[in-house]
């Protein structure tokens, strides 16, 4: 401990620099790692481009890809699709893991480790488990779900055929993957409310509703920011499940392709990276867009950020 | 000791939560059922509810076509390496960003807000280049220093950091002249605890379940992590999905006695009394 | 998914001949990467490198021995990634020319796709010259790697030719015969309707299946599948309208179990019998015999597709890097010869991973005439032979898979929600027009 404390002293910095040091890591890192992606993704946008011929083989097409991308039906169906996703699955993350975690926070003290786990897995699950095992459960014919329903006399739906219920099926999934995930932020975040602030309230004969409402909430809304910034960024970006349960393509009627899943496959199926690389650009504007009335929302009375 | 009942009738929301963890634990219990049945099987319809005897048989398969334990042994140690470097950079951005004023505040953190907007996968071809320029390609240190200061991690620092760190402590800490790396290092860092907790649970996870980073610079089986190597099992056709299952579940077993204790570690920043 | 054309091959069993290889491989293995793209200097060991995916992968390890007989100083190193990881990673060395390897496996649907483009080497051209060896090779699967600038991009190593699978058992309980079935797809419709009455059985896994065959029957050699040579899109032809109405028909009498290929669905129906036809690459024999319905041995039959219809499902080939290292290149290409115009080689790949020889050679053999067990000891190999020789090589356009996939999806529309063909192919038509010159 003396010689960490003497060496921190030695390395003592201005006030001034410490801030620019302290994100150092940062600058640096994407300096190196992320700005070169960055423009070349930029470059890509307008060329066209078939990648195995090499880099030379690059052409300048203007605005093409992006006149291509605005005009194509695929990519507004996908973006639809996505805020589609990224609202079902996305607001009742909240909703249910803001509560969850309270009473996690406040009524399970033996087990809860147990419990906070058990919300937790599914996000270290392997996906292709959770593939066989929903599909297994949602299958038309062998399925639980419809054995089940067929016991109440409801006849056969075809879950992961149909395009109606392909989208409610994918939020569920994602509700269910990142609930726990949610929790944890959250538990992380109750955490920090000073016990006397409740005792004060108790005594001053707030009810737990009202203690809720105007001590615990307004305390942890920064992570609720934080939670919902990722809900929107993670919605919008939604990949991985809907590929996996739509078998990499998007399932029937393109119902459960979202912009992530279509600008994967334009690159990686239709082999074209130039048409990929504008539509990552225009759904980065709309993230962007998003994410700043996110921002805004929960913008801290009077603070600049 | 105390006991404070939740706003719900008590019976009633421990059973919602109870069944609803229950709900949550199937498939987690399926993947371990399916590690211990054949590829036939797990093909069945409904699919094998109860564990099988094919454990071993899969682990002889699984053990034969990769080298799954030298897997085993880079996925553990690039995760580590990953959330060590993760935890330092972001806690440092992440204080910097919540409690400092400096000039280009705002700007350089819309500038990491950016970089988490951006679509990730278009960034394949430019990656493996710079890797190739560096030559990285095939070493571990391309698969955890790139990602290390996340915007993910510097937000999740910086919102968690304007809660817990109180302003006053700092300005006591510079009145009696304690040097800014000393104030982060004594006094924001086990501040940020319960945070650090969670997103070094995060790092490690998302590091232990990546594919597409060492997809992109790692060339030989004997250096792929564990779901490139599992992956590798897939084939076309002929997949030894037992086998797969079993390297699956394997691979969750860190990550359970990571949960186990970094749950712990939480709920000991918690009583530590670290705030106030 | 298994539709013709579709990225599946013909690999079955790992066979423990693989694994003692990788085993001796292992030190070479963790070499891999830096050396392979440095020209060979002086004192060290050359090496040549292979990226291929499983069990490709098992097969070309096979092959090590042979090749040490013959350089016992050059090693040859596998990379061997999922065969999907595979080919992203060959898309993304060709694309920046960094780490490319000596020689490159592709499944067949990406020899279209890597054939539009620059960066394979023209193996008609000296020293190669593949032409030589042209008629040595099964002829559509020689022709299918020919590109429109008339350049050999890939050899053929494996085919899978198309085969109709059925459960002789259910025909028999229905009083119908093979010839019910494969003398035209109309017939092959009814019998599906009788079946079902007969025996509750679908007819087939999906209804898709019986659009993506037909929309390949007929076609000329070089024709393409959406789109002909000029770039004209081709969907609302006979062709698809044929295809789409019969496709609609399978739906409609609810012949189909609307199954997914290699989903837990489509493996049950073949376990329980409840789907009693399939029309696969003959590799599939393997695949069911081994691990899908190895219960159902003894039932099952192997006849040709309905109306004499003759398509690949999958394929193998090998390529060289036009900017691999190129002191390398003429040790790569007597390796590529090794596993493709070696009788020995190809049939060693035959007998352990149901790689169906693309080498003319290869099928004169006794092998070809023994007797299946899982098919009621037929001789199908001998209908697979006769197939092979059938099939033509469908011209390839850079939008084919965005095609495949519009055409899918209103097929979907017509099947289920009840859209009319005409205006579903306009559609079709129209969106793939705005695609066809990008």
């Amino acid at each position: 401990m003396r010689t960490k404390a003497h060496l921190l002293s030695i390395l003592r910095l201005s006030p001034r620099l410490a801030p620019y040091v302290l994100i150092s890591p940062f600058l640096i890192l994407f300096a190196v790692f992320g700005v070169f992606p960055l423009l070349f993704s930029l470059y890509l946008a307008f060329q066209s481009w078939e990648p195995t011929s090499g880099l030379a083989a690059m052409e300048y097409v203007g605005l093409d890809n992006f006149a291509f991308a605005l005009g194509d039906e695929w990519f507004w169906k996908s973006l639809k699709n996505t805020l589609w996703l990224a609202v079902a699955a996305g607001a009742p993350q909240h909703l249910v893991a803001i509560p969850l975690a309270v009473f996690i926070h406040n009524s399970f003290h033996r087990f809860r480790d147990g419990i906070v786990g058990a919300y937790f897995l599914p996000y270290i699950t392997s996906t292709v488990a959770i593939a066989i095992m929903f599909s297994a459960l949602f299958s038309t014919d062998f399925g639980l779900i419809n054995v089940g329903l067929g016991l109440v006399g409801v006849s056969p739906i075809d879950w992961l055929n149909e395009p109606n219920s392909l989208k409610p099926m994918i939020a569920m999934v994602v509700f269910w993957k990142y609930l726990g995930f949610n929790v944890v932020i959250y538990l992380a975040a109750l955490q920090t409310i000073p016990k006397d602030l409740y005792e004060a309230a108790t005594m001053d004969g707030a009810g737990r509703w009202q203690q809720f409402w105007f001590i615990t909430l307004p305390s942890i809304r920064p992570m609720i920011y934080f939670g919902v910034t990722l809900s929107v960024v993670g919605g919008l970006q939604l990949f991985e499940e809907p590929f996996i349960l739509t078998r990499g393509n998007g399932g029937t009627d393109q119902a459960g392709m979202t912009a992530a899943v279509y600008l994967y496959r334009m690159a990686f199926d239709f082999n074209d990276f130039g048409g990929a690389s504008a539509m990552s650009w225009l759904l980065f504007i709309v993230v962007v867009a998003l994410t700043w009335l996110t921002n805004r929302a929960f913008r801290p009375r009077g603070a600049a950020t | 000791m105390k006991h404070t009942p939740g706003p719900l009738a008590p019976w009633m929301a421990y059973v919602v939560v109870g069944v609803g963890a229950l709900i949550t634990l199937a498939p987690f219990y399926f993947m371990f059922v399916f590690a211990t049945q054949s590829r036939t099987d797990i093909f069945n319809l409904p699919p094998p509810l109860w564990f099988g005897d094919d454990l071993l048989n899969n682990l002889k398969i699984l053990t034969e076509r990769l080298p799954f334990w030298r897997n085993l042994g880079w996925s553990i140690y690039v995760a580590l390496a990953s959330t060590v470097l993760t935890l330092l950079f972001c806690s440092m951005a992440g204080y910097a960003f919540a409690l400092m004023e400096f000039r280009f505040k705002k700007a350089l953190f819309t500038l990491v807000m950016a970089t988490m907007l951006l679509p990730s996968f278009m960034n394949m071809i430019p990656t493996f280049m710079i890797m190739d320029a560096l030559g990285w390609i095939d070493e571990h240190r391309a698969l955890y220093i790139p990602g290390a200061a996340s915007a993910f991690g510097i937000l999740l620092m910086r919102q968690f950091a304007s809660t817990a760190v109180p302003k006053e402590l700092i300005e006591a800490a510079r009145m009696d002249g304690c040097g800014e790396l000393g104030i982060y290092w004594r006094i924001v860092l086990p501040l940020l605890r319960p945070a650090l907790g969670t997103l070094g649970l995060i790092t490690f996870i998302s590091s232990w379940n990546n594919f597409i980073n060492p997809l992109i610079v790692m060339r030989s089986a004997e250096n792929y992590t564990l779901p490139l190597a599992l992956r590798s099992l897939q084939s076309t056709l002929n997949t030894e999905w037992g086998a797969l299952m079993t390297g699956s579940a394997i691979a969750t077993i860190p990550l359970l006695i990571l949960f186990a204790i970094s749950s712990r570690q939480l709920i000991a920043g918690l009583t530590a009394g670290a705030v106030k | 998914m298994t539709t013709p054309d579709e990225p599946v091959a013909p690999r079955a069993v790992k066979k423990s001949i693989g694994l003692s290889a990788r085993g001796n491989n292992r030190r070479a293995l963790l070499a891999a990467g830096l050396l392979s793209v440095l020209p060979s200097w002086a004192g060290q060991r050359r090496k040549i490198s292979v990226a291929a995916f499983p069990n490709v992968d098992a097969i070309i390890r096979a092959a090590i021995p042979r090749w040490k007989q013959r350089h016992p100083d050059i090693d040859i190193e596998v990379v061997s990634r999922q065969y999907i990881d595979h080919h992203t990673a060959m898309t993304t060395a060709l694309s920046t020319s960094v780490y490319l390897p000596d020689v490159m496996a592709l499944e067949s649907t990406y020899v279209g796709r890597y054939a539009l483009g620059q960066g394979l080497e023209d193996l008609a051209q000296p020293p190669y010259r593949v032409g030589q060896f042209r008629d040595r090779f099964v002829r559509f699967a020689y022709e299918q790697a020919i590109n429109r600038r008339g350049e050999v991009i890939a050899v053929p190593t494996d085919i899978g030719p198309g085969t109709l699978l059925y459960r002789h058992d259910l025909l028999a309980k229905a009083g119908l015969t093979e010839t019910d079935l494969t003398t035209s797809w109309d017939g092959y419709v009814e019998a599906g309707i009788k079946l079902k009455a007969a025996t509750g059985a679908y007819l087939i896994g999906n209804a898709q299946q019986v659009k993506d065959i037909m929309i390949r029957s007929g076609l000329q050699p070089g024709e393409g599948l959406y789109f002909d040579q000029a770039s004209r899109v081709l969907v609302t032809s006979p062709r698809f309208v044929r295809a789409f109405e019969l496709a609609r028909k399978v739906r409609q009498h609810k012949l189909d179990a609307r199954a997914y290929a290699w989903s837990n669905e489509w493996a049950e129906g073949f376990k329980r019998g409840t789907v009693a036809t399939e029309p696969t690459g003959a590799w599939m024999v393997g695949q069911l015999s081994n691990w899908v319905a190895p219960d159902t041995s003894g039932k099952w039959r192997a006849a040709p597709l309905p109306e004499k219809t003759f398509v690949g499902y999958g394929g193998t080939y090998y390529a060289i890097p036009r900017r691999a290292p190129s002191a390398n290149k003429l040790l790569a290409w007597e390796f590529i010869q090794l596993l493709t115009l070696d009788r020995e080689q190809q049939f060693a790949a035959f007998k352990s991973d149901d790689a169906f020889p693309a080498l003319v050679e290869a099928h004169d053999d006794p092998f070809f005439e023994q007797p299946l067990p899982f098919l009621g000891g037929q001789r199908a190999r001998l209908l697979w032979r006769d197939a092979a020789r059938k099939i033509v090589a469908t011209g390839s356009h850079k939008q084919s898979d965005f095609a495949n996939e519009v055409i899918n999806t209103e097929l979907s529309n017509v099947m289920d929600r009840g859209k009319s063909i005409k205006q579903a192919l306009a559609d079709a038509q129209r969106l793939l027009e705005r695609r066809a010159f990008r």
